[in-house]
């Protein structure tokens, strides 16, 4: 496999991308919870809790499309091409979809307390979330496993896209299987079938957990560049 | 010489007898009756404003963890690549 390498040029404009996306994705989280708890109507059927939704689906878009998605592509191209930054992506984006999975995973609980009268049941689409959680953790204890560092990178890549597969069970669950999880209101044949100023509420959720997501995920992929420059400035001293 | 006659003496206390068990019976179906409004009160107000609170500080406090631990990681190699 041809193999390349990262170079060691300063990562100053990722840093001032970071800083940049991660400062609008303050601004529109801001903007998110003022339409949250002053402007948006209060759902008739669940009240209050019901405003739980405008985080939880946006951790969810977030953490398990978008990050696993940029995990399964990444590790493919780091099969194919072998270029360490691609991989360093991949590392920096699951470490952020593990953290985004974890709100799924906690803030859902606590909305079906209310909706369902329990926080947890072995529904498919909870269920196959949370196997996407652990899949997430194989990731990185696949990828520490080993004593030669590129195996382990070539296992977690592999982890990385078998991961994906879990992908369309997760979305299609609610419509494969029966389950107590609501069905989808936005992305429907016959379109979104919410308030328009819920469904605003939603996308501004969904920009701002997006941008911010990206911007993190920035620095994160900033500290596997200075970490890969440390490495290679300890091999180099070493070999003179 | 009691100022109630001896009929009047038993219809009473038969009275307090009956109000005894009836507050017997009703004391512990009040409690439960008001334990139910509680519980209504707190499914409208209380109790489902608390769960909204503590969903968006798991977000916050999350990410914010994250960051600190992306810092902490960050100024570690710096550190080290200043140094070394």
């Amino acid at each position: 496999m041809k193999s390349h390498v990262a170079n060691e040029a300063s990562g100053s404009g990722i840093r001032w991308l970071a800083v940049g996306m991660t400062m609008l994705g303050l601004a529109l989280m801001l903007l998110l919870h003022w339409q949250v708890f002053f402007w948006v109507n209060t759902e008739a059927t669940m009240g209050v809790v019901q405003r739980i939704f405008y985080i939880h689906v946006p951790a969810a878009w977030v953490g398990v499309y978008l990050a696993f998605g940029i995990v399964a592509l990444c590790s493919g191209i780091y099969l194919w091409l072998g270029d360490e930054r691609v991989d360093m992506a991949a590392v920096a984006t699951a470490e952020g979809g593990m953290v985004f999975t974890t709100i799924v995973l906690l803030t859902g609980p606590l909305w079906a307390k209310i909706a369902w009268g329990t926080y947890w049941t072995w529904d498919p689409r909870l269920t196959s979330t949370l196997l996407l959680w652990f899949i997430y953790l194989g990731y990185f204890i696949v990828r520490g496993s080993t004593e030669n560092p590129e195996q382990g990178r070539r296992f977690a890549a592999v982890v990385g896209i078998m991961g994906a597969l879990d992908l369309p069970l997760i979305h299609l669950s609610v419509t494969w299987f029966r389950s107590l999880h609501p069905q989808p209101v936005v992305l429907k044949p016959e379109g979104p079938t919410l308030d328009p100023d819920m469904l605003m509420t939603l996308m501004t959720g969904l920009l701002a957990f997006t941008v911010l997501f990206l911007g993190l995920v920035s620095f994160r992929y900033g500290l596997e560049r200075s970490r890969w420059n440390l490495d290679l400035k300890t091999r180099r001293a070493a070999a003179s | 010489m009691s100022a109630f006659s001896h009929g009047e003496r038993l219809g009473g206390r038969i009275l307090g007898a009956v109000l005894a068990v009836v507050l017997m019976l009703a004391t512990p179906s009040l409690s439960l009756a008001q334990a139910a409004a509680n519980e209504l009160a707190r499914q409208t107000l209380g109790r489902p404003y608390w769960y909204v609170f503590v969903a968006y500080a798991v977000v916050w406090l999350l990410v914010a963890g994250w960051v600190i631990s992306i810092a902490r990681r960050l100024s570690d190699v710096e550190k080290r690549l200043e140094r070394d």
